[in-house]
C-alpha cells in the first residue's frame, strides 16, 4: 500500500468506511486513545514552527504488514500462533479465537497497530443490522487489527477460481482504498513490478516509518515536505 | 448472546444518491438478503463524486440504523420541550391536526402567519414548499442560512441575474482563495477533494495549479496551500480590495473587460444627477499596500507581489467565504467579486460563471386566490425595509427568528420545520429555542430526534436520507447546471412517510386553490415531471464519470444525448446525471446593461445622500460587541471534514477520529498560541472557561501555534443536548457562544469574530 500525503487531507474516510467493512466495535467515549480500537488511525504531525510557519499534515496509518525476514515484530512474539504472517500473500493476519490477550504483540509492534477488546464489543441494537457477515465481530479479551481487508481477498479469488481464472493474479481493494475522496492510497502487489505501487515505492517522495528498525513495512508513504520524511524516524536518525 | 452473530445471506448492491450534504455523491450499497445495509462506498461511475465518499457518508449507516430514529408520528402531550411528553399518534389523526390548523388559520385571514423554515434548498421538496406557500399566501417561508444567501444579493445587484456562483477549478492554473475551507468540506466536498487531489498530481505538459490560501487559522487547507497568507481575522476583504489597488495602479487589470462590461469603474453620474465616484478612485485613495498592511497584518510587499502574480496568470481564480453556511457581509462578497471581474475571471475566459438556481422554470405558476396575494404581499416578518430589491428573496432567517422570539409586528400560528436542526445548528442558536417556544404550533418533520424536534408539538417523520426517492438540483459551487435523482438504497423500515407526499397530501385536504396547485398524486410524479422537463427542454446531457467539466462553457448549451422522457428518467434512477452550461454573462439585467461595480440596483435602499462607498464593494466589518477590556480575545470557529456540523451529527464512527486533544472526554479542546496560553496562566490540557457576551463554557486549553496570539480558535459539530449517549454532552456547542451580526444591507445574520475571555477554571 501507498499513501500519498501530499494528496490525504485528513478527512477520515478511510478509517470510518474500515470500522464499517470491518465491524470494529465502538464506545460512547472515544477519547481514551490507550483503549480505543482502531485498524487505521490518523496522526497528526507539525514541522515544530511557530505562527505563521507552522504547518500541519494528517497521517493515516494501517496495519504496516512488515516484512521483515521470519518474522515481523508481532508474529515472533505470539506465543499461540494467533498471529501470522500468510508468506504467500504477505498479509499479517489476527486470528481472533486463538488469541489469548496476552498482549505481547501489542508491546512489540512500533506502530501501535493493534487494539485490544477491553470490553465485549455491545452495538445500539438497532445497529446490528449494519453488521457485515463476512467479518467476525471479536470478543472481550483479544487483539484485533487491520488485515488489509484480507476478506476481499479471499472473495477475489473465489471469484477467479470459480470463473477458472488464477487465483493469485487477482487484485481487489480495501475499504480504506476504495473511500478515499482524493484517491491517496494505492493498493496493490508490490512485488509486481508493473503495479502501481511497485513504481510509486521508488518515487522520491517515499518513504517508510521507522525504517531503521528493518521491519520491512509494506506501507509506503509520499511526501514533498522534507519536515514529514524527518519525523517518519522518530528520533532514531 | 454476548456477541452478535450477524444475518447472512446474498449480497447485492444498489445505486444511490447520498443526501447527507448538498454535495450530491453517488452512492452505492451492499445490502444482505435485499434489505439490511452493510457498507455503503462511492459510486465510481458517477459525474462528480467518481468513487469518491467523505466520512459522514461513509458512517451513512449510522444515521439509517441510529436509535434516535423517529420510528412514527409522534405528539406532544405533555409541555412543549419535555422528551418524555411525546406520544404516538396515527399518521390520519396527525395529519388531521395540521390541516385543520392550516384551513383554521386561513379562514380567519392569517395564512402569513404559517412559517417553514427547510433546510433542503436544492430538493424538489423546497419547491413543493414554495408553491404551497404561495397559493397558500405566505411569504415566511426560509431555508437554513447558506453563503449562497449574500453571493446570491451580490450577483444579483452586480449583473442582474438570479444565480449562483460556479467556479471553473478544474480549469484553474492559480486559486487566491480568501478563507473558503476548502478542505474542511467546502461547497460539494468530494467535487473540492478531487479538485485538491488534481492540483497535487503533476500532469506531463500542464502547469501546476498554485493554490494561495489566506487565513488567519493555520486550518488544514492552509498547511497543504502551496503558500499560505497569515492575515488577521475577518480582515480578508480588506486583502482583497488592497491587491484590487495594486491591480489598478498598475494597470494590470483586464483593462478590455473592465471598459467594455463594467460599469462603476470610472466616476458615474447618479439617477439624481449626482457625480458618484468610481470603484477606481475609492480603491485608489483608501486600499495602498501601506493602509492595507495595517489593517491586515500582511506585509505591503507580499501584498504588492501576490497581486502581480494574480495578473500573470492566464487561469486565475478568486474564491472566498467562510464555511458553506455562513452568509458574509454584502460589500465584503462585492469586494471578491469585483476582484475576479478585475482578472478577467468573469469575462469569456469564464473563470467564474453563473449557475442559475433553477436550470428549468420550477414548477407550473401556482394559482392564487385573494387569500394567498394578500398573504404573500404581507412583509415577512422581521424582515428590515431597507434589503435591495432583486430578483433573489433576502433569506431573512435571523430576523424572522428575532422577531417572532420578541413577539414583534405579528405572532406565527403556526411553524413547520423541515430537515433543519436550527436550535442547534444556528449561528446564535438559543435565538432559534427561544422562537420556537413562541411559535403557535410547531410540526417538524424530522427524522431524527434532534434538538429542534425536541421542541415540536407534532412530529411527522421523514424517511431517512437512504431509504427516500429524492433529487438534487444544482452542485453549489460547480460551474455547470446539475440534476440527479436520489434513488432509496432500501426499503422505509420505520411508519414513516416522504415530506413531498406529506405536502402534497397537506394541499389536496386543503382544497380550492392551493390543491389545484399542487395537483400531482405524490412526490415521485413531481420528479419525472422534472424528468419530462429535461427531455422537453432538449439540452444538456446526462453524463458519468467520462464528464469533463473543463469541456463545458458558458452560454454554449450542450447537444442532448437523450430523447423520451421515459428514457431520461431510467437513466437518472440508475445514477446518471443531467448537466447543462451555465448562461453566459454577456447582457447583464442591471440599469447599466453591464456588470456593475457601483450597484445602482442600492439606490433605492440607501438613502440618497449615502456616501459614494455605500454602493460598491468596501471593507466594512461590524464591530463586535462586548468590552475589549473584559473580553480582550476574538474568537473564531473552525470545521473539519471529519466533525459533522450540519443536519446531521457526528456518528460514532467518526467520534472515533478526533484526536484526545480536540475531545477528551466531555470536553472540547479550544486552541491559543503559546504566547497567548503564557499571559493567561494556562498550561497544555488545562481546564479553563470561555466566555463570550453570549454566556459561558467549560473547555480545555490546547496550546498550538495555529492561531495567532490573542486568538482562540472552537471547533464546531461538538455540544449536542440530543440524541443519544455517543454523540450527546460531548463539548460546547460553537454555535452557541458565536454572534450574530444583521448585515445592514441585506439583513442577513454574519458571523465573523465574537470578543472572548479566557481564563483559569
Amino acid at each position: 500500500m501507498v499513501i500519498d500525503l501530499d494528496k490525504c487531507t485528513g478527512c477520515g474516510a478511510c478509517a470510518v468506511a474500515c470500522q464499517q467493512e470491518n465491524n470494529v466495535s465502538f464506545r460512547p467515549d472515544e477519547s481514551d486513545k490507550l483503549r480505543t480500537i482502531a485498524w487505521m488511525t490518523l496522526y497528526r504531525l507539525d514541522n515544530g514552527k511557530d505562527y505563521p510557519e507552522h504547518r500541519e499534515a494528517m497521517l493515516p496509518r494501517p496495519c504496516m504488514q512488515c516484512d521483515s525476514p521470519h518474522h515481523s515484530p508481532c508474529t515472533f512474539v505470539c506465543p499461540v500462533n494467533a498471529t501470522v504472517r500468510d508468506e504467500h500473500t504477505g498479509i499479517v493476519d489476527h486470528i481472533a479465537v486463538r488469541c489469548i490477550g496476552c498482549r505481547y504483540c501489542m508491546v512489540a509492534c512500533p506502530y501501535h497497530a493493534r487494539s485490544f477488546n477491553w470490553w465485549d464489543p455491545k452495538w445500539p441494537k438497532t445497529m446490528e443490522a449494519m453488521l457485515s457477515p463476512e467479518v467476525s465481530p471479536r470478543m472481550r479479551g483479544v487483539v484485533e487489527k487491520c488485515t488489509f481487508c484480507h476478506h476481499r481477498l479471499n472473495r477475489a479469488r473465489d471469484r477467479a477460481r470459480i470463473n477458472g481464472e488464477d487465483p493469485d493474479g487477482v487484485v481487489y481493494t480495501p475499504a480504506c482504498a476504495e473511500a478515499c475522496p482524493t484517491g491517496a492510497i494505492t493498493f496493490g502487489n508490490l512485488r509486481d513490478p508493473h503495479s502501481d505501487v511497485a513504481r510509486l515505492a521508488k518515487d522520491p517522495r517515499a518513504f517508510r516509518i521507522l525504517e531503521k528498525l528493518h521491519t520491512e513495512p509494506k506501507v509506503y508513504y509520499l511526501s514533498s515536505d522534507q519536515w514529514i520524511h524527518k519525523q517518519s524516524d522518530n528520533d532514531l536518525s | 448472546s454476548w456477541r452478535p452473530s450477524p444475518e447472512r445471506g446474498e449480497i447485492t448492491e444498489t445505486t444511490g444518491t447520498c443526501l447527507l450534504c448538498p454535495g450530491g455523491c453517488g452512492i452505492q450499497a451492499r445490502l444482505v438478503n435485499g434489505h439490511r445495509a452493510i457498507y455503503v462506498k462511492g459510486n465510481p461511475d458517477h459525474a462528480v463524486s467518481r468513487g469518491g465518499l467523505c466520512p459522514v457518508g461513509a458512517a451513512g449507516l449510522q444515521y439509517l440504523y441510529a436509535p434516535y430514529r423517529i420510528t412514527q408520528p409522534l405528539k406532544q402531550t405533555g409541555k412543549r420541550g419535555d422528551p418524555q411528553g411525546f406520544q404516538p399518534i396515527a399518521w390520519n389523526e396527525a395529519l388531521k391536526i395540521v390541516a385543520d390548523k392550516l384551513a383554521a388559520v386561513r379562514k380567519k385571514g392569517l395564512p402569513h402567519t404559517v412559517a417553514c423554515i427547510t433546510g433542503q434548498d436544492r430538493s424538489s421538496v423546497t419547491d413543493l414548499w414554495k408553491q404551497f406557500f404561495a397559493a397558500y399566501g405566505s411569504p415566511n417561508l426560509y431555508t437554513m442560512p447558506r453563503h449562497s444567501d449574500s453571493t446570491r444579493l451580490a450577483v444579483a445587484l452586480a449583473t442582474g441575474y438570479d444565480a449562483d456562483l460556479g467556479f471553473h477549478l478544474e480549469k484553474a492554473t492559480y486559486v487566491l482563495n480568501f478563507g473558503a475551507p476548502l478542505l474542511e468540506g467546502w461547497a460539494a466536498p468530494v467535487r473540492i477533494q478531487q479538485i485538491f487531489s488534481r492540483w497535487q498530481t503533476e500532469q506531463p505538459g500542464l502547469p501546476k495549479t498554485e493554490l494561495v490560501h489566506v487565513e488567519s487559522r493555520c486550518s488544514l487547507t492552509a498547511s497543504k496551500a502551496d503558500r499560505w497568507i497569515a492575515c488577521k481575522p475577518g480582515t480578508e476583504a480588506a486583502l482583497a480590495l488592497g491587491i484590487a489597488h495594486v491591480l489598478i495602479r498598475e494597470k494590470l487589470y483586464d483593462a478590455a473587460f473592465v471598459s467594455e462590461k463594467v460599469f462603476g469603474f470610472e466616476d458615474w453620474t447618479d439617477a439624481a444627477g449626482a457625480l458618484r465616484k468610481g470603484f477606481k478612485a475609492l480603491v485608489l485613495a483608501k486600499y495602498s499596500p501601506k493602509d492595507v498592511a495595517a489593517v491586515t497584518g500582511v506585509d505591503a510587499q507580499v501584498i504588492q507581489e501576490l497581486a502581480r502574480e494574480l495578473a500573470r496568470q492566464k487561469n486565475a481564480v478568486v474564491l472566498w467565504g467562510q464555511s458553506s453556511d455562513t452568509p458574509n457581509n454584502l460589500y465584503h462578497d462585492l469586494a471578491f467579486l469585483a476582484l475576479n471581474a478585475l482578472i478577467g475571471a468573469l469575462s469569456d475566459k469564464a473563470m467564474v460563471s453563473l449557475v442559475p438556481s433553477q436550470p428549468w422554470q420550477a414548477l407550473p405558476e401556482p394559482a392564487m386566490d385573494l387569500e394567498a396575494f394578500k398573504g404573500l404581499g404581507q412583509k415577512p416578518l422581521g424582515q428590515p425595509t431597507s434589503v435591495p430589491k432583486t430578483k433573489v428573496r433576502p433569506n431573512t432567517l435571523h430576523a424572522f427568528l428575532n422577531a417572532l422570539a420578541n413577539g414583534e409586528e405579528y405572532p406565527i400560528e403556526l411553524l413547520f420545520v423541515h430537515e433543519a436542526n436550527p436550535a442547534y445548528g444556528l449561528s446564535e442558536n438559543t435565538l432559534a429555542v427561544q422562537a420556537l417556544q413562541k411559535a403557535g404550533m410547531v410540526v417538524s418533520f424530522a427524522s431524527y430526534l434532534d434538538e429542534t424536534a425536541a421542541y415540536a408539538d407534532l412530529i411527522l417523520p421523514n424517511h431517512n436520507a437512504f431509504e427516500r426517492l429524492d433529487d438534487v438540483i444544482g452542485l453549489p459551487g460547480a460551474p455547470f447546471a446539475f440534476y440527479a435523482v436520489a434513488t432509496p438504497i432500501l426499503k422505509p423500515h420505520y411508519d414513516t412517510k416522504s415530506t413531498g407526499d406529506v405536502v402534497l397530501g397537506l394541499a389536496k385536504t386543503l382544497g380550492g386553490t392551493v390543491a389545484q396547485s399542487l395537483p400531482w398524486k405524490n412526490y415521485e410524479e413531481v420528479l419525472k415531471l422534472r424528468a419530462a422537463k429535461i427531455a422537453e427542454g432538449a439540452t444538456g446531457l446526462l453524463v458519468d464519470a467520462t464528464f469533463d467539466p473543463a469541456s463545458v462553457e458558458p452560454g454554449v448549451s450542450l447537444r442532448a444525448n437523450f430523447k423520451k422522457a421515459a428514457d431520461v428518467w431510467k437513466k437518472l434512477t440508475a445514477g446518471s446525471c443531467w448537466v447543462e452550461a451555465p448562461q453566459a454573462l454577456d447582457a447583464c439585467t442591471t440599469p447599466s446593461g453591464r456588470f456593475e461595480l457601483a450597484c445602482q440596483g442600492l439606490l433605492a435602499s440607501v438613502s440618497t445622500n449615502a456616501g459614494d462607498e455605500l454602493f460598491m464593494a468596501h471593507y466594512k466589518p461590524l464591530p463586535p460587541s462586548g468590552n475589549a477590556g473584559e473580553l480582550p480575545l476574538l474568537l473564531t470557529t473552525y470545521r473539519s471534514l471529519s466533525l459533522a456540523p450540519g443536519y446531521v451529527p457526528n456518528a460514532p464512527f467518526m467520534n472515533k477520529l478526533l484526536p484526545d486533544d480536540l475531545l477528551l472526554k466531555q470536553d472540547v479542546f479550544v486552541e491559543v498560541h503559546p504566547e497567548t496560553a503564557r499571559k493567561l496562566g494556562l498550561r497544555h490540557k488545562a481546564k479553563a472557561v470561555l466566555k463570550t457576551p453570549l454566556g459561558e463554557a467549560p473547555v480545555r486549553v490546547r496550546v498550538a501555534p495555529t492561531v495567532p496570539a490573542d486568538v482562540v480558535a472552537l471547533p464546531e459539530g461538538l455540544g449536542h443536548t440530543a440524541y443519544d449517549e455517543y454523540v450527546q454532552g460531548k463539548g460546547v456547542n460553537a454555535n452557541s457562544l458565536v454572534e450574530v451580526h444583521l448585515d445592514p444591507v441585506t439583513g442577513l445574520g454574519t458571523v465573523w469574530a465574537t470578543r472572548a475571555q479566557l481564563r483559569l477554571a
